[in-house]
């Protein structure tokens, strides 16, 4: 009989990593950055469980990750419990249950990881870090405004200056849809053409939306000119006032930001299943991947919410790489005190066990310092 | 909170020339024409199949071209490795990434994606009566959407080309293929039962590139548009 080799003990499961150092400190710094930044602005933190019963979990909005949420079984009750794809699914539990009572507009924020049952060719980890705020009560443009304007902060405080906020708006197309007296199974149909922005499909299915969908496709892009072409399409009155409410919070956000950033999308509505009005994605620059996304919705069953999620991984790939903090080799027999002294400084102390070659000790430790003769000196 | 908004941070990054994918082969020549309309000049080699070369400049220092293979051209646009290219609708539909925007029709490259089988088998009985049916395509996922739909498993055999031997040979009964004028399959004794999908070439973008270099990307996708206006 012949067995397989052994698994090799490093291989983990496809889309799960160890971070080493320096990157698990400066992911856990790059958190606390987004955290501080959030915090500032009057989001108190929230910290839901890893798992929860899959009834509350999947509820809402959480019904959009129901097919990407590992599950197990609760010994104690016998009842399913899933394993957190989202935390905002949660952060909404907790504000009409836990905090239901609590004053509006209620500021929550959270960071926490959350696992997936699969990975994309394209995003293939599945353990997935999330830092984010929800905003909870107020419906109007500046509070979708004030959602966009923390999370470029809380990013800018990274030194992710140069990104671009791209705004949607899901519910407008449904809404022209709709008013025109689309059945659901052309919507469908049209709705996967103007997702892929398949030109081709949207002008062979729109029928009378034809030109105005065409149009508005094609008007992706800088803020100001995707704006005018919303301004100048033929839309619908129910979908008409969901361009004005776009329109508005890009002209609340330029108020406070004017340099900011902003495309406008007017049909895009991928991925914003869930979502009631403005919706965010963040890029950045010569990055492939979303750094964040998020949008209005409904909380509970009827109370109006924004909110945005970060993605620190993300986030941390396309950040300016930090200088680590500088490590200095204390030989051994080193007073304490200076050693104290060193840390007061900001450097990280490395002790010796034995006494030796200080500085070929301090190379092989990885130490940019040597404390040598009551100085830290570089080497 | 201005402050953190400075406008020399808000500048698009400098992300060097825009990279449009091409795809090797039959609708390559056919592009030709198209991108002469649209005033791109690649370095005249890049038509040249026999050339070793991959990447290709143009008389536009903000664009380069590459050429690939017709499924790949959908995968470098898909990660952003390219940020626009040209490729057939099959390929999009079967990979079906999210990431792709396809913006433009350019109606070259007209086929289609069929079903075939042996004239001898063809029409002999009920597909809806069928659980299961062995199919070889080098489209396994259109060809496993495709039978999903009718309620019927489909059990894939993945070649990557000469899809016409395997009913002859017994390893399939039905194949899944790109037919343009059915002569292939007419000469392996097959008869298409069903056209899958009209395909033609389709303008492709990096969703992200949209996003992230709207001005750039957009005024290509206008390029093209108006070429394709012209040519028509």
């Amino acid at each position: 009989m012949t067995d397989d080799p052994p698994p090799h003990p490093a291989l983990l499961p496809a889309g799960l990593r160890d971070l080493l150092p320096p990157d698990a400190e400066a992911e856990a710094a790059a958190v606390q950055g987004l955290m501080d930044a959030f915090s500032a602005h009057g989001y108190q933190r929230v910290k839901p469980p890893l798992l929860e019963f899959e009834d509350s979990l999947l509820a809402g909005s959480g019904a959009a990750v129901a097919d990407q949420t590992f599950r197990l079984m609760d010994p104690d009750t016998r009842r399913m419990m899933g394993l957190r794809a989202d935390m905002t699914p949660q952060v909404a539990r907790i504000a009409t249950t836990r905090l239901g009572q609590a004053a509006r507009p209620l500021r929550l924020s959270y960071a926490g990881q959350c696992l997936r049952v699969q990975g994309s060719q394209i995003a293939p980890d599945r353990q997935v870090a999330q830092a984010g705020i929800e905003l909870i009560g107020p419906d109007g443009p500046e509070a979708d405004a004030e959602i966009v304007l923390v999370a470029a902060e809380a990013l800018a405080g990274l030194g992710l200056g140069r990104l671009s906020y791209d705004l949607t708006m899901p519910p407008l197309v449904p809404a022209l849809l709709d008013e025109a007296g689309f059945s659901p199974e052309q919507r469908a149909s049209l709705g996967r053409a103007l997702d892929r922005k398949d030109a081709a499909a949207v002008r062979a299915r729109g029928g009378a939306l034809a030109g105005t969908l065409t149009d508005l496709l094609l008007a992706a892009g800088p803020a100001a000119r995707a704006l005018e072409a919303l301004a100048a399409a033929a839309l619908t009155p129910g979908a008409r006032r969901h361009a004005e409410r776009l329109a508005e919070t890009v002209a609340a956000i330029r108020v406070r930001a004017p340099e900011l950033k902003i495309t406008v999308d007017p049909v895009e509505f991928r991925g914003f299943k869930y979502h009631t009005g403005v919706s965010l994605s963040v890029y950045a620059p010569g990055r492939h991947e979303e750094l964040g996304r998020g949008g209005r919705y409904v909380c509970g069953e009827a109370e109006p919410a924004t909110g945005v999620t970060l993605y620190p991984d993300a986030v941390l790939r396309a950040m300016p790489a930090r200088a680590p903090r500088a490590r200095v080799y204390v030989p051994a027999g080193t007073d304490p005190v200076a050693a104290a002294g060193l840390r007061a400084k900001g450097f990280a102390t490395v002790l010796g066990f034995e006494p030796g070659d200080a500085r070929a000790a301090a190379r092989r430790l990885g130490c940019s310092h040597l404390f040598e003769g009551g100085v830290a000196h570089a080497i | 909170m201005t402050a953190a908004f400075r406008a020399e941070l808000q500048e698009p990054d400098a992300t060097g020339p825009l990279i449009l994918a091409l795809p090797k082969g039959r609708i390559l020549a056919e592009c030709a024409p198209l991108l002469h309309a649209a005033g791109i000049h690649p370095n005249p080699d890049y038509a040249n199949e026999n050339s070793r070369a991959l990447r290709f400049a143009t008389d536009d220092p903000g664009l380069d071209v590459v050429r690939v293979r017709s499924f790949d051209v959908a995968t470098f646009v898909a990660f952003g490795a390219a940020q626009i290219g040209i490729c057939g609708a099959d390929v999009l539909m079967e990979f079906d990434y999210p990431e792709i925007y396809a913006p433009l029709d350019l109606g070259i490259g007209a086929c289609r994606v069929s079903v075939a089988e042996p004239k001898a088998t063809a029409g002999t009985d009920d597909p809806s009566t069928w659980s299961r049916i062995k199919v070889a395509t080098k489209y396994p996922n259109i060809a496993r959407r495709h039978y999903a739909s009718r309620g019927i498993n489909a059990d894939v055999v993945h070649l990557n080309g000469a899809m016409e031997l395997a009913p002859a040979l017994g390893l399939t009964r039905v194949i899944v293929d790109l037919v343009a004028t059915g002569s292939t399959l007419k000469a392996n004794g097959l008869v298409e039962t069903e056209v899958i999908a009209k395909v033609t070439s389709r303008l492709i973008v990096n969703r992200t590139a949209l996003k992230t270099r709207p001005e750039a990307v957009g005024a290509m996708i206008a390029r093209f548009r108006d070429a394709l206006a012209a040519i028509s």
